[in-house]
C-alpha cells in the first residue's frame, strides 16, 4: 500500500480508537496512538495474513508486547477483515471477544496473549524459533514500549535473541517516553536506548516513528538482517493526532467528553 | 532409573514418535542429564541461559505454533520465579507447555538447603485453572507419566526429584494418569494417602499398623489435579479417617485437596503429615524427611491418631 493511503489508513485505525473509548467508555487512547503508524504499515504493507484463515501456520506473527494499547490493534484486525466491524464496539463488555487485554484464544487474528508487562519479546521469540525449528519462513514483529524496558525479562530475551541469531525476529521499541505514572525520565531513565540493544547484540535502527517510509525503509533493512534480531527504535509522540492529548499523560487512560470526541474525531480527519 | 533420567529417556522416546518435542533449556540442560537428547535432536533443543521467565515465555510462543515444548529446571524457579508467566501465558490461553519442576521436596532438594528445596510447587500449579498435576513417585513413573500425558490438551506440571530416587514400582507399570491407585489394603479401620518419593514409608507404616491389629489401606495419589474425586471419596466414605503424607507444605497440597473432598460431602477424620508451615535445612533425604514429620513412626501415629477420632 502506498505511504498516502497508509498515512490515512492510520487515522481511520486512530477515529476507530476514539470511537471504541467513546462509546464503550473504557480503554487507553494515547499509548495506541503513538504505535498507529507501525501497526497500520505491519498489517496493510508488510505483514503476510490471511482474515479468512487466521491460523494459518505460515502467516507473519504479531505480538503487542505493550497490551494494554490493543485498541488500535483490535481496530486494525477487523478493518483487515478478522472480525465484524461492530465487534469493537463490544470493548471490555461482557462476554466480547475483545478483552480489556489481549487474549488469542478469543479474537481472530491475535498471536499472542499479552497484557502483562516484559513479556512480549519472550513470546515473540518463542514464535521466531519455532519458524526455524518448522522450517517455515515467516517473520515475527513485537512492539515494546518504552515504559516496559523496566522489566528484566525484556533484557533475558534481548540476551537470549541475539545468542539464537533470531534474524526472524523484528522488534519496535515505541518510544514515546512516556509510562503510566509520568516520563521515562523521571520513572525509570532508560536511555540510551539504542546503545542497550546494540550491546545485546541487536541490529539497531532508530526511526521517527510516525514516518511511514522511514518505518517501511526499517523492517526492510531488518529482513536483509538474518543473523541477528533486528531493534527498530521508533521516537514515537503519545496521543499524536490529537492535539490536547499530546503532552498529557492522563490520556494513557481515558474516556472522551462529548466535546473531546468531536474535537477528536475532527483533528483526526473525521466527520462527526 | 532417577525421575531424572527418566524425564530425559522419556524426551527421547516422544521425540522419536512425534516431530513436535522441544527441549527448552534454561542452563538445565545437565540437571536432566539431557547430553543424550542434544546429540540426537540438537535442533530440537533450544538454549536460554538462566533465565526461567523468559524459558516460559519462549514455551508459551513455541506452543503458540504448534510445537510442545518442555521446560524442565528446578521445581521453586519454574513455579514460583516463573509463575506469573506460567499463568498468564500458558494455563490462561491453555496452551500445550510441559512444565518439569526438579528437586521437588525435602528429599528432592536435601543437602542443598531451602533455596533448592520446593515445597511449595504442588500448591501453587494446583491453583491455576486449566493445569494438570502429576507427582510419579520413581524414575521410571516419571518415563510412563511422560508418555502418558503428552496428549493432554493444556498445560501439564510434572514434580520430579533429585536423581537419588528409589525405584519403587515395578519398572514398566503404567502411570494411573487422573485415577487413585491402591496399593496395599489391610482392612477398613484407615486410608494412608500419599504421593512421591515416600511411599515406601506408607507401606512400611501400613505393614507396623497390621502388627497392631489396624487395617490400613495405602492409596497414591499421583495426580493431584484433576483430582480423583470420586475414588477418594468412596474411600473415605469407608475408612472414615484418613492419614495424608506429602513431602510439601501441608497447606495447598495433598492434605488441602482432600480436605476439600472431605468438606463436599465424604465427612471424615484427617490428619496432615508434611511440612507444617516451616522451611527445611540442609541434610541428608530420608533423614529430613524423618525430621520433618514424614516418618515411618509420625504415619503410624497419625494413624492412629486418625483412628480415634473416626467420624461415626
Amino acid at each position: 500500500m502506498d505511504t498516502k493511503a497508509l498515512e490515512r489508513l492510520s487515522l481511520k485505525l486512530r477515529r476507530d480508537v476514539v470511537e471504541m473509548v467513546y462509546r464503550t467508555k473504557d480503554g487507553h487512547p494515547s499509548p495506541s496512538f503513538s504505535i498507529a503508524d507501525i501497526v497500520a504499515t505491519l498489517y496493510f504493507h508488510v505483514m503476510n495474513v490471511d482474515p479468512n484463515n487466521p491460523d494459518w501456520a505460515d502467516r507473519d506473527r504479531f505480538v503487542l508486547s505493550k497490551g494494554h494499547a490493543c485498541p488500535i490493534l483490535y481496530a486494525a484486525l477487523a478493518e483487515k477483515g478478522f472480525f465484524d466491524y461492530e465487534k469493537l464496539f463490544t470493548l471490555r463488555y461482557l462476554d466480547t471477544i475483545l478483552q480489556g487485554h489481549p487474549y488469542a484464544p478469543k479474537t481472530p487474528g491475535l498471536d499472542a496473549t499479552t497484557g502483562s508487562l516484559g513479556n512480549g519479546l519472550s513470546i515473540g521469540l518463542g514464535m521466531a524459533l519455532a519458524a526455524r525449528i518448522t522450517k517455515r519462513t515467516y517473520h515475527t514483529y513485537v512492539i515494546v514500549g518504552d515504559g516496559e524496558l523496566n522489566e528484566g525479562m525484556i533484557w533475558e530475551a534481548a540476551m537470549a535473541a541475539s545468542h539464537q541469531k533470531a534474524g526472524n525476529l523484528t522488534a519496535f521499541i515505541d518510544n514515546n517516553n512516556y509510562q503510566s505514572g509520568g516520563t521515562v525520565e523521571e520513572i525509570s531513565g532508560p536511555y540510551p536506548i539504542d546503545k542497550k540493544w546494540e550491546a545485546f547484540g541487536w541490529h539497531t535502527i532508530s526511526i521517527d516513528g510516525h514516518d511511514i517510509d522511514q518505518i517501511k525503509k526499517a523492517i526492510a533493512e531488518a529482513h536483509k538482517v538474518t543473523d541477528k534480531p533486528t531493534a527498530i527504535i521508533a521516537k514515537t509522540i503519545k496521543g499524536n493526532g490529537v492535539s490536547f492529548m499530546i503532552g498529557e499523560n492522563s490520556w494513557h487512560k481515558r474516556v472522551y467528553t462529548d466535546d473531546e470526541y468531536r474535537q477528536a474525531m475532527k483533528e483526526l480527519g473525521g466527520t462527526v | 532409573m532417577s525421575t531424572r533420567v527418566g524425564f530425559r529417556d522419556a524426551l527421547l522416546t516422544l521425540a522419536e514418535q512425534r516431530d513436535d518435542i522441544v527441549f527448552v533449556s534454561t542452563d538445565s540442560l545437565k540437571v536432566v542429564r539431557g547430553e543424550p537428547f542434544l546429540e540426537k535432536y540438537p535442533e530440537r533443543v533450544i538454549e536460554l541461559g538462566i533465565a526461567e521467565q523468559n524459558g516460559v515465555g519462549v514455551a508459551s510462543g513455541l506452543a503458540g505454533s504448534g510445537l510442545l515444548p518442555y521446560i524442565c529446571t528446578y521445581a521453586g524457579f519454574l513455579t514460583m520465579r516463573a509463575g506469573e508467566q506460567i499463568r498468564t501465558f500458558v494455563s490462561y490461553p491453555n496452551l500445550k507447555v510441559r512444565f518439569v519442576g526438579a528437586n521437588g521436596g525435602l528429599h528432592g532438594g536435601n543437602r542443598e538447603g531451602v533455596s533448592h528445596q520446593f515445597v511449595e510447587d504442588v500448591g501453587a500449579m494446583r491453583g491455576l485453572p486449566n493445569m494438570t498435576v502429576l507427582c510419579p513417585a520413581d524414575g521410571d513413573q516419571v518415563y510412563q507419566a511422560m508418555l502418558a500425558s503428552v496428549d493432554v490438551d493444556g498445560p501439564v506440571y510434572i514434580r520430579i526429584g533429585s536423581g537419588r530416587e528409589d525405584q519403587f514400582f515395578e519398572p514398566g507399570t503404567e502411570f494411573p494418569l487422573g485415577k487413585i491407585r491402591v496399593l496395599a489394603d489391610n482392612g477398613s479401620d484407615v486410608t494412608i494417602f500419599g504421593y512421591g518419593f515416600l511411599l515406601a514409608r506408607l507401606m512400611e507404616a501400613a505393614e507396623k499398623l497390621k502388627a497392631e491389629g489396624i487395617g490400613a489401606k495405602v492409596v497414591e495419589v499421583a495426580t493431584i489435579k484433576p483430582l480423583d474425586v470420586e475414588g477418594i471419596s468412596a474411600l473415605l466414605k469407608e475408612t472414615k479417617c484418613a492419614v495424608s503424607v506429602e513431602d510439601h507444605l501441608v497447606t495447598n497440597g495433598l492434605g488441602s485437596a482432600i480436605s476439600e473432598v472431605i468438606s463436599e460431602g465424604s465427612p471424615a477424620y484427617l490428619v496432615r503429615l508434611g511440612l507444617q508451615d516451616v522451611y527445611g535445612e540442609s541434610g541428608p533425604p530420608e533423614e529430613l524427611l524423618d525430621k520433618y514429620g514424614m516418618g515411618v513412626a509420625d504415619i503410624v501415629g497419625a494413624a492412629k491418631k486418625a483412628v480415634e477420632h473416626k467420624i461415626v
